[in-house]
């Protein structure tokens, strides 16, 4: 996998260190809503196809990146600064499967 | 004044090495220039860390990313967003630096004796590099007095292209023998000369 | 030489003879040879035997795709197995054998294994070793009784227990184009990239490039094909935007259209050039890659069809036109395509008599009865052989009638005796780099093949990879993929002038014949690895119907040769016996690598080298006062410097009493060091730090603690405030990047308003710790341009001066619990003003100490380090709980306070110290009761160990349940590895000091 750093170009991915789901958001630092810090620290959707990371080019600029990936194809689709325009990924909360769809994916498997 | 050490310690063997057959493929040598200063600036000024920049030292950087300027005795480059790395011949430019950068423009970190510069020269000079460094040298992707940060495993390097066929690399200090024999090492194929 | 050289034909120099050596026995051949042809001309038909029966094995092919001609090659003492002899170029000094016979290849005890060739069918592993034990004869102890025998008598070659010498490198490559494969395709390829001004490189795994130009026979622009395709080679070499590598396979077709490859630098020369690599692993970064890999001829799976002598007819034509050798003097062919009619006219003009052309159709075309005239020999449609006759050598072949529906021959025998049966089941395009890159090929009926998928990367197709089936298509495919990839447009225009006979491009849909007398010998699918068309069917029979389970039950497709000649034949019996289609049936993928590669060009210049050494300023001071260094990280720390006779513990305990009663000094370089500048560095320390630095005065330091996310111990050290929006933070030497990287993810993401720059200063800065009673008199002899008293230089203070015209920053902090300096310079005066200090300590008898005694004192006084700060650890566990601000939220703030955080139970930081006198270990457990006999329950683990002089007993660290609760008690240490059991007493874990008055003095 090769990844486009928007300061130094493509280069291999062993230059960069994956720094977790770019989708979730830090609650606020005075906060002590522990679904929501349980849901920042823990949860993760972790969806076969699009996704929203975060890559630190590590071995290069060590700046934080925000990588738009196909987690089946590996194709990369966008390649952003995080932290410089708020990213409408990291501003919504992550999604949460509602106990009704569980059920229904539950009775998937079981039909 | 205290001299500086050098880094290399026993692994700079000044003379001809590796194959003798024809005419040395690269020269190697350890700049040890007097200054090696970073600079960044806050966001939103660039422009104005750049203008800092070069009435402290000169070099008039362009604002492009790895854009950089490569003089006799003095150079500096870009390697991130934000941040160049300028390197003098002279001491003191980081004093000169700290300066002209105003605490609302960045910051400067001297880092004159952290970082040791390694000079790779001569006709095979890319293909040496190319043997540790995941980076396009070629003059098309990559022209003179242009800068990289990339990385040979653990070795973080900045380097700039100060020729058509020399490149300054620039080390942690506490790495630059294990790199240094490493480079040794990759241009023993080619023949190289330390100079 | 003998009579099976051709004067006339072949691009080996006859005026250079190279002498080389197989099975012992001496051999001429010429260069340009491979060993193959080397050893086929000097009248060699036998060389090796098989994997399972032993049976006697020729050569199959004239390639990469060798699955029966491996040999094992001594080079300098090492050997090397497995080399197909195809691929392997003679020179001067080759010493070869052959493998997987015993005592010799001619006469063989393992070829028994033939007699009981039932037993060792298909599941055999499966069948009599796994599982319980049943009886005598099964079972997995039985398999650990026969393993010995078994891995004598089966396998390929012997692997090496010498350390491999060569020297091995990495190229990373870039380019616009990467052409795959030198045929004309390729060439022509290359040529239309290159001449639109694009940087191409041009790999070809052959030492010549041409691929089947080199013997096909054919005249392309007027010219002989040969001599077309080294003149297009040279034109390329000519031109500076290309890059011709031969003797290089393409192996691996990765994401961002990455390609692996292996170029055999040095395996063709006697002795490598000063600092060549014998192999050069590139890693190619290419715009577009054009595929023109061509395609693998396909055997017949007949009764006897791997008697040497027998071999591919693609083969038999490429030996004797690129190579000069008759691969026989009477030769067959067996086909159901045209294409053996080609190979057939071209040994018959070679000089080779052609005894007859069977082949499986009724039917042919008009340009393959014009070449079988050529040819000479009779012409047997619809006929198939059923069996092969002779011994370590083809000496004749059974014809018989075919019956085209059920595939059976039957009826009368024709024998015909021939020394060489040149066979050719179809082609197969070489799909597997566009397999590894895409989705799943795709079979084309007409061809009988598989034919590429659709990229899902940026290459092209070309040739015979494509499903091209002339030259000419070829040669025009090879420009159009040249020109697209340039970024131009593709041409119907002809290529080039092409002079060859019609034929009919497509084969019957024949893969195996077989006899109607059932038993008539072993029809074999894979040479490598010994499987039948019969074993394929009784994985059939017993379910495993499945491409991917038919390969792993019966070892179809494994091993070197990866099946390039087996996989289609293989799943063609499948298809038939399941009564469906081959598509049906499946497809075969393929992954990396392509061929094999050599383990030795993946670590490429790591060899023997795997870390890179990180050195402080003063490391060869350290080495030259005969300090034992040991790694901390990739650090190389000192240990102890011990003097003449003394034992570690002995060099340790001296070093550390010395810091208690006098006065001694150790290298601190390697503390992770991070400079926390700008108008928000005080708020953002506020924010990662447990407790407060917005509150700390410029000129001093802080002790601080810092959290992950979940609220568990990241790091803990010292922040030193140099400036109101200055800070120079310290982290331990093992965690100096794992924090950097958390500062630089925090500031990047989640507070990219806050005005903070951060940067790695560890190597600026060499670091010397003085620690003991006398320090602060070393300090006043040593330090010019400020005075060190307590006033100037109080605990945590920080002052600026001088050590031998030197510029230090002092900061006084101490680690091992007595006055103490940490006295940092500029790295490249680290070792000046090391031996400075040391000068002005010699009164005071100072001496450097090493990492064994800074251990000691730590453990003395209690200081958590990296042994205690797993990453499984609160701050509660470790009694720093007072480091937890309540005015401000931090990193880790909201989430330390969970339930199973807080627990009581929690293992949690105490001392322990040994009641039986006896050294303690680093990782045992700790129990409650003498667990000798009967392991306990383990209640914690020792963190850290050693002799405490202070104490003088052996002392330890340890997280324990309970932690405090239990002080007083009495406990055992478990080890059963080092086998140490005994009692010990929990205890406080400041042994030593506890109300920090030395550091104060």
């Amino acid at each position: 996998m090769r990844i486009t750093c928007p300061y130094c170009g493509t280069r291999d991915v062993v230059e960069f260190t994956y720094q977790g789901d770019a989708t979730v958001t830090r609650p606020d630092p005075a906060s002590t809503d522990q679904a929501a810090w349980n849901a920042y620290v823990y949860d993760r959707a972790n969806p076969a196809g699009k996704h929203s990371e975060l890559w630190q080019h590590s071995g290069g600029c060590r700046a934080h990146l925000v990588v738009e990936r196909d987690t089946v194809s590996h194709v990369i689709t966008s390649v952003a600064f995080a932290g410089i325009k708020p990213n409408p990924a990291r501003t919504t909360t992550p999604k949460r499967k509602s106990p009704a769809r569980k059920a229904a994916t539950r009775g998937k498997a079981a039909s | 004044m205290v001299e500086r050490e050098s880094p290399l310690g026993q692994a700079y063997k000044p003379g001809r090495h590796g194959n003798v057959a024809e005419a040395a493929g690269v020269t190697l040598s350890e700049t040890r220039p007097g200054s090696i200063v970073e600079v960044i600036a806050w966001p939103g000024n660039e422009k104005t860390a750049l203008a800092a920049i070069k009435s402290a030292t000169g070099l008039a950087l362009p604002d492009r990313p790895g854009a950089g300027v490569s003089r006799e005795g003095r150079a500096g480059y870009g390697f991130a967003p934000r941040r160049w790395l300028v390197i003098d011949d002279r001491e003191g430019a980081a004093r000169e630096l700290h300066k002209a950068v105003a605490e609302t423009t960045g910051v400067i970190n001297d880092l004159s004796h952290g970082r040791a510069v390694i000079r790779i020269a001569g006709p095979r000079a890319e293909w040496v590099l190319s043997k540790l460094f995941a980076v396009d040298f070629s003059t098309g992707a990559f022209p003179v007095s242009n800068g990289c940060s990339t990385s040979h495993h653990e070795i973080f390097a900045q380097i700039q292209r100060t020729g058509k066929n020399q490149f300054d690399v620039v080390v942690f200090r506490s790495f630059a023998r294990a790199f240094w024999t490493t480079l040794c090492h990759s241009a023993e194929e080619v023949g190289y000369e330390v100079s | 030489m003998s009579g099976r050289r051709i004067s006339d034909r072949g691009r080996i120099d006859r005026s250079r003879s190279i002498s080389f050596r197989f099975d012992g026995k001496s051999y001429s051949g010429y260069v340009g040879d491979t060993l193959a042809s080397a050893l086929l001309a000097n009248g060699v038909a036998l060389f090796g035997r098989s994997f399972k029966y032993h049976r006697p094995r020729g050569v199959l092919t004239a390639g990469i795709d060798e699955p029966n001609a491996l040999v094992t090659v001594i080079r300098n003492g090492k050997r090397e197995a497995n080399v197909p002899a195809t691929q392997l170029e003679i020179h001067d000094g080759l010493v070869t054998e052959s493998q997987n016979r015993f005592p010799s290849l001619a006469f063989d005890v393992g070829a028994v294994n033939q007699l009981a060739g039932s037993i060792f069918s298909a599941g055999f592993y499966y069948k009599t070793f796994m599982g319980p034990v049943v009886g005598p004869l099964r079972g997995t102890r039985f398999w650990m009784f026969c393993e010995w025998f078994i891995r004598r008598a089966a396998g390929l070659g012997r692997a090496d227990h010498a350390a491999d010498t060569s020297r091995y490198q990495r190229m990373n490559a870039y380019c616009d184009v990467l052409v795959v494969g030198s045929g004309p395709a390729g060439l022509a390829a290359a040529r239309a990239a290159a001449d639109a001004g694009k940087n191409v490189i041009l790999a070809e795994l052959d030492p010549v490039p041409g691929g089947s130009a080199k013997w096909s026979g054919e005249t392309i622009d007027g010219k002989p094909a040969a001599e077309w395709a080294s003149g297009e080679a040279e034109a390329l070499s000519d031109h500076d935007n290309v890059r011709l590598l031969t003797r290089t396979h393409v192996w691996g077709y990765y994401d961002g259209n990455t390609l692996a490859a292996l170029e055999r630098v040095g395996d063709h020369v006697a002795s490598a050039a000063a600092g060549a690599p014998r192999h050069r692993h590139w890693v190619i970064r290419a715009g577009t890659v054009v595929l023109a890999t061509g395609a693998f001829e396909r055997p017949i799976v007949f009764p006897g069809n791997d008697r040497p002598g027998v071999m591919l007819a693609s083969a038999a034509q490429r030996y004797a036109a690129e190579f000069g050798v008759l691969p026989g003097k009477r030769i067959a062919l067996f086909t159901n395509n045209d294409s053996a009619y080609v190979a057939a006219a071209e040994l018959s003009a070679a000089g080779a008599e052609i005894a007859a052309i069977v082949d499986t159709r009724q039917v042919i075309s008009a340009g393959a009865r014009d070449l079988a005239a050529k040819a000479g020999g009779e012409l047997l449609l619809g006929q198939a052989i059923s069996a092969t006759n002779g011994g370590k050598a083809l000496a004749g072949i059974t014809v018989q009638r075919l019956d085209p529906v059920t595939g059976t021959a039957s009826g009368a025998k024709q024998t015909i005796p021939v020394d060489c049966l040149a066979m050719s089941g179809g082609w197969s395009p070489a799909i597997h780099l566009a397999s590894q890159a895409g989705a799943a090929p795709k079979w084309n009926e007409d061809l009988q093949a598989f034919l590429p998928p659709e990229p899902a990367q940026p290459w092209l197709g070309a040739g015979a990879f494509a499903g091209d089936t002339t030259t000419a298509d070829t040669l025009r495919s090879g420009r159009n993929a040249g020109m697209k990839a340039a970024g131009g447009r593709a041409s119907r225009a002809q290529a080039a002038k092409l002079d060859a006979p019609q034929l009919d491009p497509f084969p019957a849909p024949v893969f195996e014949i077989r006899s109607a007398e059932g038993k008539s010998g072993k029809a074999l699918v894979d040479h490598q690895l010994d499987v039948t068309a019969e074993d394929v069917r009784l994985a059939h029979r017993e379910g495993f119907l499945s491409v991917e389970h038919l390969k792993r039950y019966t070892t179809l497709g494994m091993a070197t040769d990866q099946g390039k000649t087996s996989n289609v034949p293989g799943l063609a019996i499948m298809a038939n016996a399941r009564g469906i289609s081959i598509p049906e049936a499946g497809t075969t993928r393929f992954r990396p690598p392509f061929a094999p590669v050599s383990l030795g060009s993946l670590a490429a210049e790591r060899f023997g080298d795997v870390s890179p050494d990180r050195l402080t300023p003063m490391h060869d001071w350290h080495v030259e006062r005969g300090a034992e260094m040991m790694p901390a990280g990739l650090w190389h720390r000192p240990r102890i410097y011990s003097l003449p006779g003394e034992t570690l513990e002995q060099a340790y305990v001296r070093e550390a009493k010395t810091v208690r009663e006098g006065v001694g000094m150790v290298d601190v370089s390697t503390l992770g060091k991070i400079a926390v500048k700008g108008p928000d560095a005080a708020e953002f320390l506020d924010r990662v730090y447990t407790n407060k630095f917005s509150t700390l005065a410029v000129g001093k330091a802080r002790y601080g603690l810092m959290l992950r996310e979940d609220g568990l111990v990241l790091d803990d050290g010292t922040t030193w405030r140099l400036g109101e929006n200055d800070f120079l933070m310290t982290t331990t030497t093992a965690a100096a990047g794992k924090v950097m990287q958390h500062l630089e993810c925090l500031l990047d993401v989640h507070w990219p308003d806050l005005k903070v720059a951060l940067t790695s200063v560890s190597d600026q800065w060499a670091g010397a710790a003085v620690s003991g009673p006398d320090a602060r008199k070393v300090l006043e002899r040593a330090v010019k341009g400020t005075a060190v008293d307590n006033e100037t230089l109080p605990f945590m203070g920080i002052v600026y001066g001088e050590v031998d015209g030197a510029q230090v920053m002092i900061c006084r902090l101490s680690f091992s619990g007595e006055l103490a300096y940490e006295v940092y310079c500029g790295a490249g005066h680290g070792t000046h003003v090391w031996e400075a200090l040391l000068a002005a300590g010699e009164p005071f008898g100072i001496l450097s100490y090493g990492m064994e005694a800074l251990g000691t004192l730590r453990i003395e006084k209690g200081h958590v380090t990296g042994a205690e700060i797993d990453g499984r650890v609160t701050a509660r566990d470790l009694y720093l709980d007072w480091m937890l601000s309540k005015k401000k939220p931090f990193v880790g703030s909201a989430m330390m306070d969970r339930e199973g955080l807080v627990d009581e139970d929690r293992i949690r930081l105490v001392g322990v110290i040994s009641l039986d006198g006896l050294p303690l270990g680093g990782g045992a457990h700790i129990v409650e009761g003498d667990s000798r006999a009967e392991p306990n329950e383990s209640i914690g683990h020792m963190t850290a160990f050693c002799y405490s002089p202070v104490l003088a007993k052996y002392i330890g660290l340890a997280l324990v349940k309970g932690g405090k609760a239990r002080h007083g008690q009495r406990a055992f240490i478990a080890d059963p590895l080092r086998k140490r059991y005994g009692p010990v007493e929990i205890v406080s874990h400041h042994f030593f000091d506890p109300e920090g008055s030395r550091i104060h003095g």
